[in-house]
């Protein structure tokens, strides 16, 4: 079956993508396959009306061993273009499938468009000072990065699930993978973020910044620097173009200048609002709302009148 | 006895890149190029494992003719002697003709332990090409490594994935993909610097390196290019007490319909 194909190993990504697949295949006048690799999402896929859900089943249980048994399905039923969601193990899936298809892959596409037989697509470069307009031939392969779509659940012909054994062989051995104990937060998903920069001068302000969190009923993140050369915080907590990438409703950047790099991490947010002593920050020309001043002052204003608010 | 091959990229410097406010062109006049950011990490890991077990690595890279003046920064890093694919086509190129040149280039290195990559590069960000150059030379690959630990043959590489961390062990030739933390470039001695400049350069013309020509021809066309800009209110207080500005941010933000 030629058409739209969707692959991830996150079932919630997976569904995200039918939502796009669905318009391309309309655009094209095909069908929409997916690739899964449990039966209860291909189950969860096949009712938001995709037409037939492969599930690969073998021994292994590392999701990059799947590469070759994804790249064997797309090659026999002939995929036009592949939407893969952006994980780090879908972006592994992906350019390895590109490559064994002969086929062109664009990475981290904000947005995918059909036109002339062929797959456009947007997306940003230059660590997010650019955006580019790019074009392949089919077959087309493009990675989504989470929560890119809402999940669609209109009425749907409920599609077939097919179970294909395969040999997953990767050529080495997974020793064992552990859930990082961190704060158990994965930010990305936050609706509400403060986010720390180089500003922000000694680590015991991280206590008038979690308090700031606290009455916003936010999270904390940071730019690069305070988790790689300060280590204040863990390398999850980074917001920016290869870290977290927010995308809630409100976001606030204590003591960060706006740097490129950063900025494409909160884009998305709703509101965006910054607080900085220097007004000449790009961090101002990438904000709803700025405030000059000193954070120490600010922040603890800023708690207090949050709980006002509240009570 | 490690034999590492240590890819890089001649890149435009971002930070130098201006964005013309009217029209949303890429002025790259002032903007000079360099190694990768992400790359010198790589480079520095390949130095500092061999410096451990011994053995050396090889710098290599794609580009057009200017590659020829990232050589002596990336030897001075460590790397034995460089080996360098001169493409004139190299600025329409994408990661599928990028990874052919690679492929071939590696195959005229001789043998490898090993091959290490950045995840990502700095400019482009597509994150392809060391995926598709282990397809190509048929060995495994493993991204986003955090920490390698080598035992002779054998490999146990540690990965940051998501919220999880996972190590892996590998046997026998593959392709690395790494974080930045992995390694802090070291400052090049002038000592380094020096020496750099008397290190064997390779340099392939890409005609020479057997490839068809569809091998060469990019998959991927570029349209456009603009700078990114974002239409946010720009609403700045810089006026009244920290009290004051707190309570009239708050009382917008309740309006935004954000807390």
């Amino acid at each position: 079956m030629a058409g739209i194909w969707i692959y991830s190993e996150d079932i919630i990504l997976a569904k995200e993508l039918v939502t796009p697949a669905k318009e391309l295949a309309k655009q094209a006048g095909q069908k929409v396959g997916a690739i899964a690799l449990d039966a209860e999402g291909a189950k969860e896929l096949a009712a938001l009306g995709v037409t037939k859900v492969i599930v690969l089943q073998s021994s292994s249980s590392w999701v990059e061993a799947y590469e070759q048994a994804v790249a064997d399905v797309l090659q026999d039923e002939g995929a036009d273009i592949v939407l893969i969601g952006g994980t780090v193990r879908g972006k592994y899936t992906a350019a390895k499938a590109a490559a064994r298809l002969d086929a062109g892959l664009l990475t981290d596409a904000v947005k995918v468009m059909l036109e002339n037989n062929k797959l456009i697509a947007e997306r940003f470069v230059y660590g997010g000072l650019a955006v580019t307009t790019e074009e392949l031939s089919f077959p087309a392969f493009v990675t989504i990065p989470p929560r890119s779509y809402e999940i669609m659940t209109a009425e749907s012909e409920q599609g077939e699930v097919i179970v294909k054994e395969v040999t997953a062989e990767p050529g080495i051995t997974v020793v064992d993978a552990i859930k990082t104990q961190q704060q158990g937060v994965d930010i990305s998903k936050a609706d509400r973020v403060i986010g720390i920069g180089r500003g922000v001068e000694k680590l015991e302000d991280l206590t008038m910044i979690q308090a700031l969190a606290d009455a916003a009923g936010a999270e904390v993140g940071c730019t690069r620097p305070i988790c790689e050369e300060l280590k204040w915080m863990p390398i999850d907590r980074y917001i920016g173009i290869s870290g977290q990438v927010i995308k809630g409703s409100l976001y606030i950047a204590v003591g960060t200048s706006g740097q490129i790099q950063h900025v494409a991490g909160i884009r998305d947010s709703k509101v965006i609002v910054a607080i900085n002593t220097n007004e000449k920050e790009p961090i101002f020309a990438a904000s709803d709302y700025g405030i000059v001043g000193d954070y120490a002052d600010i922040v603890p204003a800023l708690t207090e009148a949050l709980q006002n608010a509240k009570a | 006895m490690q034999n590492i091959l240590v890819c890089y990229k001649w890149i435009l410097n971002e930070q130098e890149i201006k964005i013309d406010p009217n029209t949303l062109s890429l002025d790259t006049s002032r903007a000079k190029k360099r190694i990768s950011e992400y790359d010198k990490n790589a480079i520095e890991l390949a130095t500092q494992i061999v410096e451990a077990q011994g053995g050396s690595s090889i710098a290599i890279s794609y580009g057009g003719a200017d590659v020829k003046q990232s050589l002596k920064d990336a030897l001075a890093r460590g790397p034995e002697r460089a080996i360098w694919v001169n493409d004139p086509n190299s600025d329409k190129a994408d990661a599928y003709v990028t990874a052919n040149a690679l492929a071939a280039a590696v195959r005229q290195a001789g043998g490898y332990t090993m091959i290490l990559c950045a995840d990502t590069s700095a400019d482009a960000s597509n994150q392809q090409v060391p995926l598709r150059l282990a397809v190509l030379l048929g060995i495994p690959a493993i991204t986003c490594v955090i920490k390698l630990d080598v035992e002779g043959e054998k490999v146990i590489a540690t990965r940051r994935v998501g919220d999880t961390t996972e190590k892996i062990s590998v046997e026998g030739p593959a392709v690395y993909t790494v974080l930045p933390e992995i390694a802090q470039p070291r400052f090049p001695t002038v000592k380094q610097v020096l020496a750099a400049g008397r290190k064997p350069q390779l340099e392939l013309k890409v005609d020479d390196l057997g490839l068809e020509s569809e091998k060469l021809t990019p998959k991927r066309t570029l349209r456009e290019i603009k700078g990114y800009t974002m239409s946010r209110k720009n609403i700045v207080y810089k006026e009244g007490t920290p009290a004051e500005i707190a309570a009239q941010l708050v009382n917008n933000l309740i309006k935004e319909g954000v807390i």
